[in-house]
């Protein structure tokens, strides 16, 4: 349903497309004349000083006026027209255009007047339109040019129409042998020029067509992009909802034996719920994770932005990770002067704080130190954390924002986390418009870099 | 035996509900389950109980309903009411504080944590009626 709807829309702005194109030239066309006939009324109106002008047919002049004047009205007159009612309209003025060149070309030197030309003029300007079906509309327009053309020989050699041409006195025999070879040249002529014309505006067409055929597709195609996409980020949170009524139903049982609660449990077992009890911790910790770069991806995640003091946050962080410091004797500082305040989501960068400085102190060795600076500079808030550990490799640096990315060390403490980590760090500043990087020399430490745009309000 | 606070259990996950009764009753409490939200909606009127453990999807009605329809019933709305979800979406969040609930525990949760929240709002909720108490005997 969805499909054919979008079909029938745009068959629908197809059509809409030719209405508009057509309306337009319709629209310059009306222009057209008006500049035409005032160009035209110049010398009439020179012509009451002087008598050079007087020479103009103000009957032609006014025939055009009215007629134009008329389709500007029916362009005024509604504004949404039928493609027929469209095409009808333009015909009719179409014609009427005609018949002015030929009135035109009757009073300015009848056979000899040089203004066939605006006939060709004429299949031009109606052959480029934007659809092929359109410009068939040239041979039309080059039937009647030739119809009115030879009508008005016609009309002239029965004695209908006075001649005013001043080398007109010429027997009937020999005035029907002009016609006839004017007939041929105007017939052959106009029709060889609007196939030519025809030619080049199907071709243009066609590929135009063509183009907007391809760009449907490819609109096609990405709203389907988007739709796979949409349902990946539903997966994602399905899936891990889920996961964790079973896995919180696993963890309450492991718990529930290592406490005791229901028969008496011991040493090496004991060891081994433990371990099991941290590992679903853990699956759950992926679990949310998963969830966040699903969401950091799908642009879902929303930011709760206030103005809140970054230095403290962090004061935050490392208090609760003190404790984890103190088991592997590490040195956990904080260096702030001021309030660093700024537009932010407090509780992830709160997450950002703790990830980094928990990365931080997982990866130095026992003794080592970690320490955390933040800086004011009055447009934006700059956080380091930084440690004395092993470093990172020059070759593994751009890669440390990676999913799932495991560094190439040896060292095993490397290995446990779920490798998404610094990736919703990374995810999560560049939603706050901010930038984080990295520094590392190998055997001197890591620095993590984050800076905070203020926001609006600067400083307080 | 009266002095044991009695905590209603609305879960329908059959697991969960044996786990976390066995938790509770080994913390000394007296544990009523029910599987669906309408049943323990009936359970909670007629039961009474100290405290409500809530989960959010449930059949019948959901877990946020029912902690609406207690909250804003003046006969229940002074009975704590936990919510347990498997959702961690903060709108969540929002909108169990909305509908009234006490706390909210995310899944999987960490037993110490459940019992703290337990015992807390258990506390609180004794607070001002032993004051009411003294004053009664006095």
């Amino acid at each position: 349903m969805a499909a054919n709807n979008k079909v029938l829309d745009n068959q629908e702005s197809e059509s809409q497309l030719l209405i508009d194109d057509i309306k337009e030239k319709y629209f310059w066309g009306i222009q057209l004349r008006y500049l035409i006939v005032a160009v035209s009324l110049l010398p009439f109106i020179l012509s009451f000083y002087n008598s050079i002008f007087a020479g103009v047919n103000i009957r032609l002049i006014s025939f055009v006026a009215a007629y134009n004047f008329l389709a500007h009205l029916l362009y005024l007159f509604k504004k949404k027209y039928k493609l027929w009612q469209m095409i009808f309209i333009k015909s009719v003025f179409q014609l009427l255009d005609i018949l002015a060149i030929t009135l035109l070309i009757y009073t300015t030197g009848f056979m000899d007047s040089p203004y066939w030309f605006l006939y060709l003029v004429l299949i031009i300007v109606s052959g480029f339109g934007m659809f092929f079906y359109y410009s068939i509309s040239v041979f039309l327009i080059a039937f009647f040019s030739v119809l009115f053309y030879l009508g008005m020989f016609w009309l002239a050699y029965n004695q209908i129409l006075p001649i005013y041409a001043p080398n007109f006195n010429i027997p009937p025999a020999e005035f029907l042998n002009l016609i006839s070879n004017k007939a041929i040249f105007a017939a052959a002529s106009f029709f060889l020029f609007a196939a030519t014309i025809y030619y080049f505006s199907k071709l243009l067409s066609e590929q135009r067509q063509a183009l907007s055929q391809k760009n449907r597709q490819l609109l096609g195609a990405l709203e389907e992009m988007k739709d796979v996409d949409h349902m990946k980020d539903e997966f994602v949170s399905i899936a891990s909802h889920e996961l964790r009524t079973p896995l919180s139903i696993v963890r309450e049982n492991i718990s529930l034996i290592e406490d005791g609660i229901v028969g008496p449990v011991e040493g090496k077992q004991l060891e081994l719920l433990s371990t099991s009890i941290e590992n679903v911790d853990r699956l759950s910790k992926i679990i949310d994770n998963l969830l966040d770069i699903s969401k950091i991806d799908s642009h879902s995640l929303n930011l709760n932005r206030k103005r809140a003091d970054v230095s403290r946050i962090a004061r935050r962080a490392i208090e609760i990770l003190k404790k984890k410091a103190g088991e592997k004797n590490i040195y956990l500082g904080i260096r702030w002067r001021d309030k660093a305040m700024a537009l932010i989501d407090a509780d992830q960068i709160y997450r950002v704080f703790l990830n980094l400085i928990d990365n931080a102190i997982k990866y130095t060795p026992n003794n080592g130190k970690v320490w955390v600076i933040v800086e004011d500079s009055g447009f934006e808030v700059k956080s380091y954390v930084c440690d004395n550990g092993p470093g990172i490799a020059a070759g593994d640096l751009p890669k440390v924002f990676e999913r799932f990315m495991r560094f190439s060390s040896t060292d095993k403490a490397f290995i446990s986390g779920t490798g998404l980590g610094l990736s919703i760090c990374k995810g999560i500043i560049e939603m706050h418009r901010g930038q984080i990087t990295v520094e590392s020399e190998i055997g001197v430490g890591t620095k993590f870099i984050f800076v905070l745009p203020k926001g609006e309000k600067n400083g307080q | 035996m009266d002095n044991k606070p009695r905590i209603l259990l609305i879960e329908d996950e059959k697991g969960m509900v044996e786990a976390v009764r066995l938790r509770l009753e080994a913390n000394g409490y007296e544990v009523m389950t029910s599987g669906d939200g309408e049943e323990g909606l009936i359970k909670a009127r007629s039961e009474k109980p100290d405290l409500i453990i809530l989960d959010v999807m449930l059949p019948t009605l959901d877990g946020l309903k029912v902690c609406r329809m207690l909250k804003f019933d003046e006969n229940y709305n002074d009975i704590p009411v936990v919510m347990f979800t498997a959702k961690t979406q903060e709108e969540d969040v929002a909108c169990g504080k909305e509908v009234g609930a006490d706390a909210y525990v995310k899944k999987p949760f960490k037993s110490e944590e459940l019992l703290k929240v337990i015992g807390d709002l258990l506390a609180k909720k004794n607070q001002p009626p032993s004051q009411n108490d003294t004053t009664a005997s006095i």
